[in-house]
């Protein structure tokens, strides 16, 4: 039935218009291929994946309400055709199909893969993003709130994302010409085709929409935390992608978390003599194959269990990516002893052992609801780390905090915790050295403490604020909206300073920097309101107190304060700006003057000002693990 | 073994030839010039110029660079060690020829051991510049970090890179017009390159051992020696440099970029990559463009400079610098080469500095007392008072060393037993006299245990 489609996106058959009435036929999802690891991985293992992104309309680019790619090479300063996903040739085939060498393909897949994590945040945080820099760009037009994604930006074996450009940064290269692995030596390898740089970059983008803050870089953990969170959603990424889940199952007789897979077939005792006689590694906790072994390493850039549960390794461990992979490690380590633990049951009544699996194969319903299990499983452990950023000090985050937030979040949505989630959690922290703040491992010490047994005692309701669920209606009401709660948590912070652990020395001001309503259905199936909001002072201190040309950096203290519906206090997250605090930060700031390459080279006022943009610099972060 | 073969290597200069040719047949001698100080080469039975007594450690003044002379008294008689010989091109006092004269005269032309801490002119240039008259010596052992080794792949190819790297470099900051080499950062940055390149000659006469059938040795940290060189009783621990995958990726030059301020005519066509046909380009009149500052911007965010990238290089070659704790007749000598922050923490988180760092009576200051060289948790782990430190420093060429805080603060632990070989007093502008305000104070008279010799060295005498 031939039919005619306009931009508009109205479908109009020829034969059926009975009224001139346009049918509105706003589709929800829009199909888009992509490789579900990277091109290295051929087509096996389900490495074709079609992604559904959330539908949206979209202008060549594509551009959308979240995201701009803007194909710029500033390497070969030149521009790329924009691909434009409504044309009728690539809506036909769900979008164009995977190929290395057209740059379109490319521009697809990064927003795809982007959208798509995109979507799990607001799916876990029950509210939608802006992203960090539109908070505080005053023009009107759209696209300046856009985070723009450059997938060619540079010939350089890196990506990262930058809040000052206001984008995502992805990088070429040439493989190495004598050890490139997979790859062809000397071809060229795009880290924006990798599923994991991509989704890895977007939740550096995604944490820095959520604090103002964060991104500082106060202590050792900070950056560790950073590279560590993006990790844990790009691997969690891996267990949606079922095809491949289903494969690794079958090939591992359902035990998912070795890193390596057997063969297909047993080789004989002289070795492997096709494919099928070769073990490969375990596609699902590892990430970025193809940028790794271009990179000469062999194998992928890092694993989701690199590090065996060694309570010694954070005492040692400072590179962030090698510290972080501790916190990949221990979400990883609970995450599969929840899946073994609720897949027991589906073992029994399927009455096999995994050990028998692996001999016989398995039976096709059997890994369909194991891989099930994993799903849910991921989903759940990736929506309590995502949840667990509101429950966060607003700055200075460790990895005690982080554990103590993962806690709290958790049981305020799921009290009673049937399959063990948080003991599983708890465990794999403690196993690997991750100290809380806090009096023991329990559960109870590690939820933060509710208002009524604070120190300073019970806090007050803050009153006045507006709950505004239906924004997007009429956004210069909700400006208004922000505007009045601002000013309202502003004077309930000044008010109840000292008791919401705030300083009250040296003038440090109050700051009510952001605040976000958070909606979700709560235990009994109530619709909850929340706000969730980072109070935060600071004060210049000089780097040596000692020495005058030492340079000074910004000390900061904070609460993030969870606020019910009525304005009572759920939770008041304290980070004060304690002396202890001002030490470490003071040691570390002369590590990092240190880590500086030119240093020794440098003027003590030169090399203040290298550090004096106090932000985390993604960048030169990331091309220490290359 | 002992076969005497001349070392290929290039001429010496006329100036140190003369200076050092009639001491051949004079082993006794005083060296040259004359001290002028109390005690120094043959006086009060210390200094590398006596035989018996206690053991010590002469740093000469050779401008912006490392050459110290350490003298173990055995019962054979004094057995040397020299630590480093070079100087940084731009930061030359010009008495090298002398300083290798010296060395020649006091040792007798022997050396137990021979020491290149790391692949830095300001280390090893005299090596080369005076490598015949090197090759006159009886060498016993020649020791070099493990990133020399010809016979490691890992090393090869590391090496392979940073110098094809430094070439580049070396190119790029001589092809600028003068305006553009004088701006601070470049000027800094093309100091180090000028240190990184021109070694390649030393390097290949030091694994060869100069020709004169020395033991060469690999070094990295956790090897131990014991009796080394067969001096009985001396062992030596090396805590650097790291021979581990992480340290290794921190070593190499960052690679699979390309470097917009480098490249010029045929390297740039070498590097750069077109990732797709020339039709996929856009013509400039579409929507989607970004303004032209948003592109500059972007161009800088995406390019390293090449300051950045000379920089990097620099620290990764201080890096390697074999880090040697001697340890002689109950004393504790720490000589750190130009470790970096890198190094030092390597073997400050896999060693035991708490045991090793309270024991050292002698530290030779990394990296000319800059920043980053001398780590403070490291130094607050040696004993207030116990040890005695000598750093061979000047301002010239880098204005930012030695760092002024933490001189004081070494002062103050060494309890005035820091000296600086800026001190000796040279009539020339690439060897100044400290800077205003440098610490610490220069006294009238050297501390206790330390004497001066003819304005080129200071000795230092281990207390018993």
């Amino acid at each position: 039935m031939p039919g005619r489609r306009s931009r508009s996106g109205r479908a109009v058959g020829a034969q059926t218009v009975i009224a001139d009435e346009p049918i509105s036929r706003t589709p929800t999802i829009r199909p888009l291929k992509a490789y579900a690891f990277d091109p290295t991985r051929g087509r096996t293992l389900g490495n074709y994946m079609t992604i559904n992104v959330r539908y949206e309309s979209l202008e060549p680019g594509p551009v959308g309400r979240y995201l701009s790619v803007i194909d710029y090479d500033a390497t070969n300063n030149c521009y790329y055709r924009p691909v434009d996903l409504d044309d009728p040739g690539v809506l036909i085939r769900s979008g164009l199909d995977p190929a290395e060498s057209d740059p379109q393909f490319h521009q697809q897949m990064v927003y795809a893969v982007a959208s798509e994590t995109i979507r799990r945040f607001e799916m876990a945080l029950g509210r939608s993003i802006r992203w960090s820099f539109a908070r505080w760009v005053r023009s009107g037009e759209a696209a300046d709130k856009c985070l723009r994604i450059f997938p060619h930006a540079m010939q350089e074996a890196n990506a990262f994302y930058s809040r000052d450009l206001r984008g995502l940064l992805f990088g070429y290269f040439r493989a190495s010409t004598t050890d490139p692995g997979l790859n062809v030596p000397g071809q060229t390898v795009f880290t924006c085709l990798s599923h994991d740089i991509i989704a890895h970059e977007t939740t550096h983008a995604l944490v820095d929409s959520q604090r103002d803050f964060f991104m500082e870089p106060t202590g050792p953990d900070a950056p560790a935390f950073h590279e560590a969170f993006a990790d844990v959603v790009a691997l969690f990424q891996h267990f949606t992608f079922k095809d491949a889940l289903v494969d690794t199952i079958q090939r591992t007789g359902g035990r998912i978390y070795r890193t390596d897979v057997p063969p297909e077939r047993a080789p004989a005792t002289t070795g492997a003599a096709i494919q099928a006689e070769l073990s490969t590694t375990n596609p699902l906790v590892e990430l970025a194959l193809q940028f790794g072994n271009a990179m000469g390493m062999r194998k992928a850039l890092r694993s989701a269990l690199g590090t065996p549960p060694n309570s010694k390794q954070l005492e040692v461990l400072f590179e962030p990516h090698a510290r972080g992979s501790i916190l990949v490690a221990a979400v990883f380590d609970a995450f599969f002893s929840v899946f073994v633990r609720r897949t027991e049951d589906l073992w029994r009544v399927a009455q096999v052992s995994p050990a028998d699996a692996k001999a016989n194969g398995l039976h096709p319903d059997l890994a369909s609801r194991l891989a099930d299990a994993a799903v849910k499983t991921a989903e759940n452990v990736l929506n309590i780390c995502i949840r667990a950023l509101d429950y966060c000090p607003p700055v200075d985050i460790r990895f005690g905090d982080f554990l103590r937030a993962m806690i709290t979040a958790d049981s305020d949505l799921v009290p009673d915790d049937p399959l063990g989630y948080r003991p599983a959690l708890i465990d794999a922290f403690r196993s690997r050295g991750i100290v809380p703040d806090a009096d023991s491992y329990s559960e109870e010490s590690l939820r933060w403490p509710s208002p009524d047994n604070v120190p300073a005692g019970a806090l007050p309701a803050c009153e006045d604020l507006r709950f505004d669920l239906f924004r997007q209606d009429d956004p210069a009401k909700h400006e208004r909206a922000q505007k009045h709660n601002g000013r309202t948590l502003h004077g309930y912070a000044v008010k109840n300073q000292s008791r919401l652990g705030l300083s009250t020395a040296g003038g440090a001001k109050i700051q009510a920097r952001t605040f976000h309503e958070v909606h979700r259905v709560g235990p009994n199936g109530e619709l909850v309101f929340e706000m969730v909001t980072e109070l935060t002072q600071h004060r210049d201190v000089q780097v040596d107190p000692a020495n005058p040309a030492s340079g000074t950096f910004t000390f900061r203290g904070g609460t993030t304060l969870i606020l019910d519906s009525k304005g009572h206090v759920r939770y008041a997250i304290q980070k004060p700006m304690s002396e202890a605090r001002l030490a470490e930060q003071r040691a570390y700031q002369e590590q990092r003057a240190a880590s500086v390459d030119a240093a020794a080279y440098l003027s003590a006022r030169d090399l203040g000002d290298q550090l004096a943009d106090a932000k985390i610099d993604f960048r030169l972060v990331h091309r220490g693990a290359a | 073994m002992a076969a005497k073969r001349k070392a290929p290597t290039r001429k010496i200069t006329t100036k140190s030839k003369a200076k050092t040719k009639p001491k051949k047949s004079t082993p006794k001698t005083k060296p040259q010039p004359k001290p002028k100080g109390g005690g120094g080469g043959g006086g009060r039975g210390g200094g590398a110029g006596t035989p018996s007594g206690a053991i010590s450690v002469r740093m000469y003044r050779v401008g912006f660079g490392d050459c110290f002379l350490v003298t173990l008294p055995t019962a054979g008689g004094p057995a040397y060690v020299l630590v480093d010989c070079g100087v940084h091109a731009k930061g030359d006092a010009g008495t090298l020829g002398q300083i290798v004269a010296d060395i020649a005269s006091v040792t007798n032309r022997k050396l137990a051991i021979v020491i290149a801490s790391h692949a830095h002119q300001d280390h090893i240039a005299g090596y080369d510049r005076f490598g015949t008259e090197f090759a006159t010596f009886q060498i016993g052992e020649v020791w070099l970090p493990w990133t020399w080794d010809p016979s490691d792949p890992q090393a090869v190819q590391l090496q392979g890179k940073q110098a094809a790297l430094a070439t580049q470099l070396a190119a790029h900051f001589a092809a600028l017009p003068p305006g553009a080499a004088q701006r601070p950062a470049t000027s800094a940055a093309a100091a180090a390159v000028a240190n990184l390149t021109g070694n390649a000659h030393a390097i290949a006469l030091l694994n060869t051992g100069f020709g004169v059938g020395a033991k060469v040795r690999y070094l990295k940290a956790e090897d131990s020696l014991a009796d080394a060189a067969g001096i009985s009783g001396l062992s030596v621990k090396f805590l650097g440099p790291p021979h581990d995958e992480a340290y290794l990726a921190q070593m190499d030059p960052p690679a699979n970029q390309h470097y917009i301020g480098l490249a010029k005519g045929a390297a740039r066509d070498a590097t750069r990559i077109e990732p797709f046909a020339k039709s996929w380009r856009a013509a400039a009149t579409r929507d989607l463009t970004l303004t032209k500052v948003d592109e500059k911007k972007l161009e800088n965010a995406t390019t390293s400079t090449v300051e950045d990238l000379a920089f990097a290089l620099d620290k990764a070659r201080n890096n390697e610098s074999v880090v040697a704790l001697f340890s002689y007749q109950g004393q504790t000598l720490l000589f750190a080469g130009d470790a970096q922050y890198g190094n030092w923490r390597w073997w400050l988180e896999h060693d035991q500095p708490g045991q090793i760092l309270p024991q050292v009576r002698f530290l030779k200051v990394a990296h000319h007392g800059s920043i980053n060289a001398t780590p403070k948790d490291a130094l607050e782990k040696m004993t207030d008072g116990n040890f005695a430190a000598m750093v061979s420093t000047q301002s010239t060429p880098w204005a930012s060393i030695p760092l002024v805080p933490l001189m004081a603060r070494i002062d103050q632990k060494t309890k005035q037993e820091l000296v600086r070989s800026d001190w000796l007093h040279l009539s020339n502008a690439n060897a100044p006299d400290p800077s205003a305000g440098a610490a610490p104070p220069q006294p009238a008279n050297p501390p206790a245990g330390f004497t001066e010799g003819g304005g080129l060295w200071f000795d230092y005498v281990l207390k018993p």
